[in-house]
């Protein structure tokens, strides 16, 4: 219980102040270190007063592209001008508001997005004013998406058939022909998570719905959880059933306050009615759901370094093997799911799997929720089906360039998967690739004919998440790759070396670069760095670390030789 | 004997076992454990000779972490894994750095990452040679680094007496926080921060040093940096006399003695030269009262004295005789004599009622006889070696013995070990406690006969708890429940209370003292009114190393309850200490000037002030002072300024009365009044004069003959110092000297409240 306890005395003194850490080490009997090593590891805790306004910039990706440094200077500005010793300004990353962009900022823990720089200006007089007011919540109706056969009325007929049916084969049988997989980025198939935690011994599972958002340009479970809670809901307590698991935990970021509102009164409802909880529905089957508020941090979207934060330790990786089907939650057999997978479920259930696995275009199968950003005129998150090419997405689904810039990249999976160029290089590509998709004899293809699936992507040697990130070419990609760079920088948990110190010394690099102070020669020590970083980290994160600088080296050569020596 | 699985390591077939027999984290249960790749490469490398796989954050003995990464090896996958984690599996292919191209180079530049940060070379490398992060960098010819140096390099934690923690050198290998809280379940090391802003902490990040360390040295020992490394100091002697060579100790013999046989033998190998053997002749002096110190020493066998040799008495001045009263230029100027006296021919006003003097020893000796004898499995010195009081008593050899002289890392270990705390604790109760508890005043007067306090003291045995306090450590806070009652055995006590512009220190309590007692009693009606009932009235806390004897406020009461006149004398002593420290901030709150606080003017009972606008700087005052206390002089006419006033440098009983801290014997104290006394049993070590920021306390040095130590049937001449500082001249007629002979009528004797009216009243016209 250390993390909800440690939230609790922030909660009660604005910080965690020593002696209350040493009341709480005795009061609990845990040494000091481990509570200290939880209290400075997660960016939501304090370990001194914190000033009368901490304002938080976000400061990644899409915000960056937008204008957030110029945000956070005219902040300072402003700071310095009322009070600089009762005024923080600090930047933060990525707050999930990339639609919202310039301005997304967490002003005393309240997020406020959307705003113009003089509106945020305005919220940061008011809150030293003592006069700050929430944001009004963001709307949760729906919006007619396939994924909710119940068209924003709770129903949860899936589980009302399955407590009578009970047969979870069924089901299980039409998560694997939907070819359903998993919606956080990775993309393992479902119906394989399910099934190696179903098929475990033993009294004790968990299910754990992944709902710690934190990918730069990534924020389409943002409105998945607001606008169709009963979807993930429902999903998680499938999930319980099926796999025999005891208990459901919803972890998420606690900078989604809408969203949690929102999944609580919808939890609360489904605890009413049983569909959740003891004896689900007179069933004789159980399945208690709770939530998880998370302390902060991307690297906890990690799903091991989740389950470390659960555990009340630092939220750093494990190493796999073993993997959370087998040792998961306090070494227990364990589904992690991200929310969207989840959501899905119970249309797939509904209308069948080959419903979702026809939902797809060209030749790629199912759907998806993507998060648009950028430099489009109008970004959101869009329901769209699998393969849909660039063009698609950019000029229909998202409006079309803002300001009618030309293209300058991509990034189709925020910075995990680097930056793709407007044209495509045969030359840069792996062969098979090139010889598949490209027309003969062609020696680049224009990247708004490239469709996005995970299987194309996955053969180009890139990766698709649910973030989509266009960048006009207005922008200075190498300011941006830095922004990337600085990003896992920040984020890194720092257990072990080659993410560590690796995602430092390429950032240092690269301020150089943009110092002027690079060199050619340099370059294939970099190459040595990322592909160490990718071969040797723990987790994800280190192993993509290094994705924005090497698609910078591999597609915006030109770009970066401007800067070099 | 579980399945052998069969592997090739760079081409080279191994079977190994399936599954090692462990020992979980505290070595208390066997586990069976999967045999990993690295367990592999150990096996061939018994058949080969060589192991091609390197380690930095995995040993045998420890649960593998698998966060250097160094250790990563081929097996096929697209990413490599690390072989202190992966188990085997039937028909892996590993490959190393031998023929690995990928891991060759992934090794390369994780070395050059740590080593780009590395402090090199580093302290174990300076030292020893062996920092295994450089040895890798060696062993596998790894380039110089290409990248950046870290822009800012962090501070030293010195805090510890035998660790020093260097954060630039540490590269979060993990293993002393697996050392200090798997294999030692010490549970004090943790890591702190995130990402490269990572470090290890101790405790809720506290320097090593106030933190719950207890020295085991495990982490040190873990250690394969620089960031751990030992302090170890080779002993330097304060033993005189040239007759008593020093030898050697081992590890290995010291861990014979019951005393030392649960430290950690790598620190003891460690700190080899940190405690030696000294063997004494009978009549051999070990050390001499008011000498600098800063070892302790344990009786191995034989029997020392110790002693004062300073005569028990104090500085007083005299008045001259008639005819020797000289006119000078500018008045009269009288002549006196100064020598010293014992209390039977002059009694000090104010002075302490002695029967015991406190010294660093497990005996305190009686006033009337100071001499005792201490025996095998004593410890003298503690005082000294802890924190470096000048020595309390002088110490010979009473028949030929043997001590073990120890220097402060080894006794600071010793005291943290809990082995030997356990035999340092059973020591005192077997020991120490029935002196201890007879030295101290406020049980000296209490039983009636020995019977009634030899019960006592069994009454006490199994009861009292020592304890250590590091220097600044709170024991408790002014409003805390009050729970113990405690004797200071080692070390200073700062007493202070809360007050509006800051903390104000009552006083300080060193060895023989006391506290605690009226948070005990103020629930009684005598006190009610003067206290709040059941909490701490002021804070207490540590102001160097500090051992108290503990006693539960139940067991406390229990006494009081029983013995009628003990509740008696504590009401007296709590309404006494009460109604002064009330006085004191009545007289406080009146005053405006925080400047005139800080100095401590406020609290004076006669400051010597001089008008300046009257003063010509003839300095016939400090002449006059010198000319009355033997050449010596107690004033100086520099200090501060108010207004046309100053206020010479004379002693001015400081808020904060430093001068009372580390006086060994507890000689110096403050009268009713407020005003300093030295007591007759100083012995002239000058800690009061160097501690008195004002440097109103001098050393005054008078011929004696005293019996010779070296041979005790004779008398030998030699200067005895002793603390002088001024009284007013009250020992001679109450008129001050100084203001006698100013000839200009610019200087005067007046208290701090007059000062300030004076000042205030001037500031107005």
């Amino acid at each position: 219980m250390i993390v909800q306890e440690l939230i609790a005395i922030q909660e009660r003194c604005g910080y965690l102040p020593e002696d209350e850490l040493r009341a709480l080490a005795r009061r609990i009997s845990k040494p000091l270190h481990s509570l200290h090593e939880v209290a400075s590891f997660y960016p939501h805790f304090k370990l001194h007063p914190p000033k009368k306004v901490e304002v938080h910039v976000c400061q990644d990706m899409t915000c960056n592209l937008r204008g957030s440094q110029h945000l956070k200077r005219q902040l300072s500005a402003l700071a310095d001008e009322i009070n600089p010793e009762q005024i923080e300004i600090k930047g933060v990353s990525c707050l999930g508001q990339c639609d919202y962009a310039p301005s997304a900022v967490a002003i005393n823990d309240l997020v406020y997005r959307g705003l113009t720089h003089d509106a945020v200006c305005a919220k940061v007089r008011a809150a030293h004013a003592s006069e700050l007011k929430p944001q009004a919540p963001a709307d949760h109706g729906s919006l007619g998406w396939k994924i909710d056969p119940y068209n924003g009325s709770p129903r949860y007929d899936v589980v009302k058939e399955f407590v009578k049916s009970r047969n979870g084969d069924a089901i299980l049988k039409e998560i694997e022909t939907a070819n359903l997989r998993g919606m956080g980025g990775a993309g393992f198939p479902t119906f394989r998570k399910w099934s190696a935690v179903r098929a475990e011994k033993g009294p004790v599972k968990y299910v754990v719905c992944n709902a710690d958002e934190c990918e730069p340009g990534t924020f389409k479970d943002r409105e998945l959880l607001r606008r169709t809670p009963h979807l993930v809901i429902e999903g998680m307590v499938l999930a319980g059933l099926i796999t025999g698991a005891t208990k459901g935990t919803l972890y998420i970021r606690h900078e989604y306050h809408d969203e949690l509102h929102a999944f609580n009164h919808a939890l609360d409802q489904a605890r009413a009615e049983k569909i959740c909880g003891e004896n689900i529905l007179g069933s004789g089957l159980s399945f208690p759901v709770d939530v998880f508020i998370s302390p902060g941090g991307y690297i906890q979207g990690e799903e091991s370094a989740l389950l470390e934060a659960m555990e009340d330790r630092r939220g750093e990786p494990r190493n796999k093997p073993p993997y959370p089907t087998v040792q998961g939650l306090f070494g227990k057999p364990t589904v992690i799911n991200n929310v969207e997978t989840l959501a899905w479920v119970p249309s797939i259930v509904k209308n069948g799997g080959a419903w979702y696995r026809d939902g797809g275009v060209n030749g790629a199968p199912g759907m998806r929720f993507v998060s648009i950003s950028g430099d489009v005129n109008k970004p959101g998150v869009y329901e769209v089906p699998f393969g849909q090419t660039v063009r698609q997405l950019i000029f229909e689904t998202a409006g079309g360039m803002r300001d009618d810039q030309k293209l300058k990249a991509i990034a189709p999976s925020g910075p995990s998967g680097g930056f793709l160029p407007a044209s495509l290089p045969a030359a840069a590509l792996p062969p098979k690739f090139v010889k598949d998709r490209f027309p003969p004899n062609a020696q680049a293809m224009d990247i708004l004919d490239l469709t996005l699936d995970l299987q194309t992507l996955k053969e180009m040697g890139s990766m698709l998440g649910a973030a989509f990130v266009v960048y006009g070419v207005k922008c200075n990609i190498v300011e941006e790759a830095l922004n990337c760079v600085e990003f896992y920088r920040n984020e890194s948990c720092g257990k072990c070396v080659p993410c560590r110190l690796g995602s430092q010394k390429l950032t240092d690099i690269l301020k150089e670069v943009l110092a002027g102070r690079g060199s050619r020669a340099q370059l294939p020590m970099v190459d040595e760095l990322a592909m160490t970083m990718s071969i040797s980290s723990i987790c994800g994160l280190g192993m993509v670390a290094s994705n924005p600088m090497t698609t910078l080296m591999k597609f915006f050569a030109q770009d970066l030789d401007k800067y070099l020596k | 004997m579980s399945n052998l699985i069969t592997l090739t390591i760079d081409g080279q077939e191994i079977s190994v076992p399936a599954t090692k027999t462990s020992y979980d984290p505290l070595g208390k249960k066997k586990v069976e454990i999967p045999t990993t790749i690295y367990d592999a490469a150990l096996e061939l490398e018994k058949k080969t000779g060589k192991n091609p796989i390197p380690i930095l954050c995995h040993r045998e003995h420890i649960r593998p972490v698998a966060v250097c990464r160094v250790c990563m090896v081929d097996v096929g996958g697209w990413t490599l894994a690390p072989a202190c984690y992966r188990p085997v599996e039937p028909n892996m292919k590993v490959q190393t750095a031998a023929t690995s191209k990928r891991v060759e180079t992934s090794v390369k530049i994780l070395t050059q990452l740590l080593m780009a940060d590395h402090p090199s070379p580093c302290e174990k490398q300076q030292k020893h040679g062996d920092c295994e992060l450089e040895k890798l960098a060696k062993d596998f010819n790894v380039p110089p680094s290409p990248f950046a140096k870290p822009a800012q390099v962090k501070p030293l934690d010195d805090s510890s007496l035998v660790i020093a923690v260097d954060h630039n050198a540490c590269i979060l290998c993990d293993r002393c926080v697996r050392a200090c809280n798997e294999i030692r379940d010490n549970q004090v090391i943790g890591r702190m921060g995130k990402g490269y802003k990572a470090q290890i902490a101790f405790d809720l990040n506290n320097p090593m040093g106030d933190s719950s360390c207890v020295a085991c040295g495990e982490c040190m020992v873990s250690c394969p940096t620089g960031a751990l490394t030992n302090k170890s100091v080779a002993i330097k002697s304060d033993a005189s006399g040239d007759g008593a060579k020093s030898e050697r100790i081992t590890a290995d013999e010291l861990k014979k003695l019951p005393l030392f046989e649960e430290l950690s033998r790598p620190f003891l190998s460690f700190n080899e030269g940190s405690v030696v053997r000294r063997r004494f002749k009978k009549g051999q002096v070990i050390c001499v009262e008011g000498k600098p110190g800063s070892t302790a020493f344990f009786i191995e066998s034989g029997k020392v004295k110790i002693f004062l040799q300073a005569p028990l008495k104090h500085v007083k001045s005299k008045k001259g005789k008639d005819d020797q009263v000289d006119w000078g230029i500018f008045g009269l100027i009288r002549k006196f004599t100064t020598g010293l006296v014992d209390r039977a021919a002059d009694h000090q006003d104010g002075a302490a009622a002695p029967r015991f003097i406190p010294v660093d020893a497990p005996v305190s000796l009686r006033f009337d006889n100071p001499v005792a004898t201490l025996e095998a499995g004593d410890i003298f010195g503690e005082m000294s070696c802890m924190n470096n009081y000048p020595r309390s008593a002088t110490v010979a050899a009473e028949e030929d013995c043997v001590c073990l002289e120890m220097h402060r890392n080894v006794l600071y270990i010793l005291q943290r070990n809990k082995k030997s705390r356990a035999w340092l604790d059973e020591r005192y109760r077997s020991r120490s406690i029935e002196n201890h508890l007879r030295s101290v005043g406020l049980f000296a007067t209490l039983f009636s006969d020995e019977a009634q306090f030899q019960h006592f003291v069994e009454q006490m045995r199994s009861r009292v708890i020592l304890k250590q306090y590091t220097p600044g450590e709170p024991i408790f806070h002014q409003g805390d429940p009050a729970d113990n009652f405690y004797l200071v055995r080692v070390g200073f006590v700062k007493v202070s209370q809360d007050r509006p512009g800051g903390e104000q220190v009552l006083k300080y309590i060193g060895p023989g003292g006391h506290f605690g007692e009226i948070g005990l009693l103020s629930h009684l009606p005598e006190l009610r009114e003067l206290a709040p009932p059941g909490v701490r009235t002021a804070s207490c806390s540590a102001l160097d190393h500090v051992e108290l004897v503990q006693i539960s406020g139940a067991d406390f009461l229990q006494l009081a309850e029983q013995a009628p006149q003990f509740r008696e004398r504590l009401v007296k002593i709590g309404v006494d200490t009460l109604k002064s420290n009330e006085d004191q901030r009545k007289k406080l709150d009146g005053v405006p000037l925080g400047n005139f606080l800080q100095q401590g003017l406020m609290n004076a009972q006669s400051l010597l002030v001089l008008d300046l606008e009257k003063c010509t700087r003839c300095d016939e005052c400090t002449k006059a002072c010198a000319d009355s206390h033997g050449d010596i002089t107690r004033l100086i006419r520099e200090g501060l300024r108010f207004d046309k006033f100053l206020v010479a440098s004379s002693c001015r009983s400081c808020l904060d009365p430093y001068c009372m801290v580390g006086c060994p014997v507890d000689s110096i104290h403050r009268r009713d009044s407020r005003e300093m006394i030295i007591e007759d049993w100083c012995i002239g070590c000058g800690n009061c004069a160097n501690n008195c920021p004002y440097g109103n306390i001098n050393m005054h040095g008078f011929d004696e003959l005293m019996p010779d130590p070296e041979n005790p049937s004779q008398k030998k001449a030699y200067v005895q110092q002793k603390a002088t500082m001024c009284d007013l001249c009250s020992d001679l007629d109450g008129q001050p000297s100084c203001v006698y002979a100013c000839p200009h009528d610019a200087a005067h004797r007046m208290s701090g409240e007059e000062m300030l009216n004076l000042v205030q009243k001037g500031s107005k016209t």
